[in-house]
C-alpha cells in the first residue's frame, strides 16, 4: 500500500456567537491507496469540515495537505478536485435539468485527466455497471428515486478517472436496502477499482464494512481497532 | 458536456425560464429596431440628399462682418480709414493652403475683368441693339475755356475669367469641354505666362488656331488720348495690350438665347461666346505694370508730391493679387462641412467660408430631430434592458446556487460557469432578436413615416422661408454653384428599411448587452464558496 493523501497538522476554527471554535487541532493522518476508509464522529466533531477540506472545497487555517507528496495548494484546488479526487454527497448533488447520462458526462468534460475517446460510451457503462440501464440513464435525474441518483453520483464520480473519492453521508437518504448497495459499491471501488474511498458517516453499520474505521474526535483523526 | 452544451440543455429544457427572457429579448429587439431603422434611414436621406448637392465650398469677403464692424465704429476718420486702407481682400496667400488640401477636386479662384477688341480681332456678334450702340458711346464736358468737349469710348467686348488654379469647376462639370489644346498649368499661373483659352465660336470667327496669338487691349485705348483719364500717365498703347498665346479651345453649354427678354440688351461681354480665361496672375501682372508706370512717370512729374516721392506708395503685387471670391469644388459632398470646420478657422478676419448648407439644414431639420429621437430610444431600451436581464440573472443565480456549487465541486472553473450563463442569454437573446426583425421590419417602417409626417408638419420646415424671392437668373458675372434642395429630396430619399448594417448592430447591441448584464452575476459568482453551498444544501 502506498500513502495517497497525508495531512499535516491541519487547524480549523470558526467564530460562534463571538467565541472562536476550535474544530481541527494539529490533526495529521495518512491515507493510503486502494482502501475504504469511515469517518465517524458525534454531531459537530467537524466531519463534514474536515471532509470539505480535504476535498479541497476548503482550506485549514494552518497546515498542509499532500496528494501523492503534492501540496493541494500549490496544485490549485480546482486542479486537484478536477483532476484528483471526487465528492458523493449525501443530496446526490446532481444536476436537476440533465440527465443521468448528461451528469455523468460533465465530470468526464471537465476533468484533464486522459479518458478513452467515447465519453458517451464509458459513462453508459459505467451507468449500467452501478445499475442504471441506459432507459434510466437518459432520464432526467428528477424521475430516478434516491438509490438511483446517487448511483449516478457514484457513477460520476468515477467518471473522471481519479483515485480519490471521498462521500458525505452518502447512505443518509437511502433505506437499510439500498444502503447495503451502495456500501457494497464502495468496497468494490477500493478493491476492485484500486481507489481510494473516504466516506463520512454516523452509521455503525456502514462503518463496520470499511477496512479502516476512524474516529474525529476533539479536533483529531484516530484510527478505531 | 462543456459548458456550451449545458447552457444549450439548460435553455431547452428550463422553458418557462427561456420563453419569459425570449420575451424580454424580443420586446428590447423591436424597439432598438425600430429605432436604428428610423435613424439611419434619417442618415441615409441626409447623406443621399447631400451626395446629390454639388460638393461646393464658397470663400469669399464677409459683408455681414464688414458692416456690423462698421456700424460699430463711432469715429468717422476710423470708418474713413477702414474703407480706404483695411478694407479686406482676399490674397492668393490667404487659399494657397486651402487649395493644396487633397479634398479640392478644383477650384475657381477668379479674377474677373473685361478686355477690349483690337484690330487683330473681332467678337462674336449677338447682333443686337446694344451691339449697334457699342460704338456710339460719346462722353462730353466743358473745359476750362469753356469749350465743349467729346469723347468717344469704347465697350468692352470680352469678359475675362482669369483663375488662379490650373483647372475650373466648369471643366470638371463638363458645362465647358476643351475641343483643341488644353488647359494653363500651375507652372504657367506661377510664371504669369501670357496663355488663353478662347471659345471655339471666337476662334471660328476669327479663324484662330492652337498656336495662335490672340491680342486683347486691358482698357480702352481711347482713354490714353488727351484729355482722357489715362492721358500725360506714361502708358502707351503696348502697356494695354496683352498678346496671349491661344494654347486651348473649348466649347461650352451656356448660349445665349435669343427669345430671352433681355437678349437686345446683352453686350458682346456677356455673350460666352466672347469669354477669354487665363492665369490670373497674367493679368495681375499686367495690371500692376500699368500701375506702377503711371506711378512712376507721375513721381517723375510732380518731384514736389509727398505722395509719388514715398516708395512705399508704389503698387506691389500685393495689390493686384485678389481674388474676387472663390469657388472651391470638393471630390465628396459629405467632405463639404468638414472641410469648412477645417479650413473656415484659419481665415482672415472679414472673410468666410460656406458650405451652403444652410437650406440643407434647415430643411433636414425634422430628420435631424427623428433621429436624435430614435436613438434616445434606442439607448434608453438599451440601458433599461441592461438593468432587466442583469436583475433576471442575479435572481436566477439564487436558484442557481446548487448546481454551481456541484460544478465547482467537479473543479469546473468560475470562468465557464460564468461562460455557461453568458452562453444562456446570448442563445435566448440571438433567436429573440432573429424574431424581432422580422416584425420589427413591418413595423418601423410605418412607424418611421408617420413620426416623419408629425416631426414635419409640427416643424413648421414645409412653410415658406422668410427669406426674399429672386428669379432664376443666370449671370455671366456671378455663377451659381450650389444645388437648389426641397423638402420633397430629402424626402424622398427617407425610407425605412432593415439593411444588413442594422441587422448587424442589433445582434452586436445584443450581446453587448448580455456581456454587461452577466458582469453582475460574474462578481457574484467569482465570490460563490463551493463548500458554503454545498454543505447549505446538504
Amino acid at each position: 500500500m502506498a500513502e495517497i493523501l497525508r495531512l499535516e497538522n491541519i487547524n480549523y476554527s470558526y467564530i460562534d456567537g463571538g467565541f472562536e471554535r476550535q474544530i481541527l487541532k494539529d490533526l495529521s493522518y495518512t491515507f493510503e491507496d486502494h482502501r475504504f476508509y469511515t469517518i465517524l464522529g458525534p454531531s459537530g466533531s467537524g466531519k463534514t469540515t474536515l471532509l470539505s477540506i480535504i476535498a479541497g472545497l476548503d482550506t485549514p487555517k494552518s497546515g498542509k495537505i499532500y496528494y501523492a507528496d503534492e501540496d493541494i495548494e500549490k496544485m490549485g484546488l480546482g486542479k486537484y478536485r478536477r483532476n484528483k479526487i471526487s465528492i458523493v454527497f449525501q443530496q446526490y448533488n446532481l444536476i436537476n435539468y440533465l440527465t443521468g447520462l448528461e451528469n455523468v458526462l460533465v465530470a468526464m468534460s471537465e476533468t484533464d485527466n486522459e479518458l478513452p475517446k467515447d465519453h458517451k460510451q464509458v459513462a453508459y457503462a459505467l451507468l449500467e455497471k452501478f445499475g442504471i440501464v441506459k432507459t434510466k440513464a437518459d432520464r432526467m435525474v428528477s424521475q430516478l428515486s434516491g438509490g438511483e441518483q446517487q448511483r449516478v453520483a457514484i457513477a460520476r464520480s468515477l467518471a473522471s478517472n481519479v483515485d480519490l473519492i471521498f462521500a458525505d453521508e452518502p447512505t443518509g437518504n437511502l433505506d437499510t436496502a439500498t444502503e447495503k448497495e451502495i456500501v457494497g459499491v464502495f468496497k468494490e471501488l477500493a478493491h476492485e477499482y484500486g481507489k481510494t474511498v473516504i466516506v463520512v458517516t454516523h452509521s455503525d453499520s456502514v462503518s463496520a464494512l470499511s477496512d479502516q474505521r476512524l474516529l474525529l474526535s476533539e479536533g483529531k483523526l484516530q484510527d478505531i481497532k | 458536456m462543456n459548458f456550451f452544451n449545458r447552457a444549450l440543455k439548460n435553455v431547452t429544457r428550463k422553458l418557462s425560464k427561456s420563453i419569459l427572457l425570449l420575451l424580454t429579448f424580443f420586446v428590447i429587439g423591436n424597439f432598438v429596431i425600430v429605432g436604428l431603422g428610423i435613424s439611419q434611414a434619417s442618415e441615409n436621406a441626409k447623406i443621399a440628399t447631400r451626395r446629390k448637392m454639388r460638393a461646393v465650398v464658397t470663400y469669399e469677403i464677409d459683408y455681414d462682418a464688414i458692416n456690423e464692424y462698421v456700424n460699430s465704429l463711432t469715429d468717422q476718420e476710423e470708418i474713413d480709414e477702414f474703407y480706404n486702407n483695411g478694407f479686406p481682400r482676399i490674397s492668393i496667400n490667404d487659399v494657397t493652403d486651402i487649395l493644396a488640401d487633397d479634398r479640392v477636386l478644383t477650384a475657381n479662384a477668379l479674377y474677373t475683368s473685361q478686355f477690349y477688341q483690337t484690330e487683330d480681332l473681332d467678337y462674336v456678334h449677338l447682333n443686337n441693339q446694344a451691339e449697334e450702340q457699342m460704338d456710339q458711346t460719346e462722353s462730353c464736358y466743358i473745359d476750362m475755356d469753356g469749350n465743349e468737349i467729346c469723347q468717344t469710348y469704347m465697350n468692352p467686348a470680352f469678359f475675362v475669367k482669369a483663375n488662379y488654379y490650373p483647372n475650373m469647376i466648369e471643366f470638371v462639370e463638363n458645362s465647358f469641354q476643351i475641343v483643341d489644346g488644353r488647359f494653363y498649368t500651375q507652372e504657367e499661373i506661377d510664371d504669369d505666362a501670357m496663355v488663353a483659352l478662347i471659345p471655339q465660336a471666337l476662334a471660328d470667327q476669327n479663324g484662330l488656331r492652337v498656336g495662335d496669338t490672340v491680342s486683347f487691349y486691358t482698357t480702352d485705348p481711347n482713354s490714353l488720348a488727351q484729355g482722357s483719364y489715362l492721358a500725360d500717365t506714361g502708358i502707351t498703347v503696348d502697356d494695354i495690350r496683352l498678346d496671349l498665346e491661344i494654347i486651348g479651345i473649348y466649347t461650352h453649354n451656356q448660349a445665349v438665347d435669343p427669345s430671352s427678354d433681355n437678349y437686345d440688351w446683352l453686350y458682346p461681354y456677356e455673350n460666352p461666346d466672347n469669354m477669354v480665361l487665363m492665369p490670373a496672375t497674367t493679368i495681375a501682372a499686367q495690371s500692376l505694370k500699368i500701375q506702377q508706370a503711371s506711378f512712376d512717370h507721375f513721381a517723375e512729374l510732380y518731384p514736389d508730391d509727398e505722395y509719388y516721392q514715398d516708395p512705399a506708395n508704389r503698387p506691389t503685387e500685393e495689390l493686384v493679387s485678389y481674388i474676387s471670391d472663390v469657388t472651391i469644388l470638393l471630390n465628396d459632398p459629405l467632405e463639404v462641412e468638414p472641410f469648412v470646420a477645417e479650413h473656415g478657422q484659419d481665415i482672415p478676419q472679414f472673410t468666410v467660408m460656406n458650405a451652403n448648407n444652410d437650406e440643407f439644414d434647415r430643411l433636414s431639420r425634422p430628420l435631424d430631430t427623428l433621429s436624435l429621437f430614435a436613438n434616445f430610444i434606442v439607448w434608453l431600451v438599451v440601458i433599461n434592458a441592461v438593468v432587466i436581464i442583469t436583475l433576471v440573472t442575479a435572481l436566477t443565480l439564487k436558484t442557481r446556487e446548487y448546481e454551481i456549487g456541484v460544478l465547482l465541486s467537479i473543479g469546473a472553473s468560475k470562468f465557464k460557469i460564468v461562460a455557461q450563463f453568458f452562453v444562456e442569454l446570448a442563445l435566448v437573446a440571438i433567436i429573440g432578436f432573429t424574431i424581432s426583425i422580422g416584425t420589427g421590419s413591418l413595423v418601423a417602417g410605418k412607424i418611421g413615416e408617420a413620426v416623419l409626417d408629425y416631426q414635419i408638419t409640427t416643424s413648421g420646415v414645409n412653410e415658406d422661408s422668410d427669406d426674399i424671392y429672386y428669379p432664376d437668373y443666370e449671370s455671366i458675372w456671378d455663377t451659381d454653384y450650389t444645388t437648389d434642395i426641397t423638402l420633397d429630396d430629402l424626402v424622398g430619399e427617407y425610407s425605412v428599411s432593415i439593411s444588413p448594417l442594422i441587422i448587424l448592430e442589433i445582434y452586436v447591441l445584443g450581446l453587448g448587452i448580455v456581456l454587461v448584464s452577466i458582469l453582475i452575476p460574474s462578481l457574484m459568482i467569482m465570490r460563490f464558496n463551493p463548500k458554503r453551498i454545498l454543505m447549505n444544501q446538504n
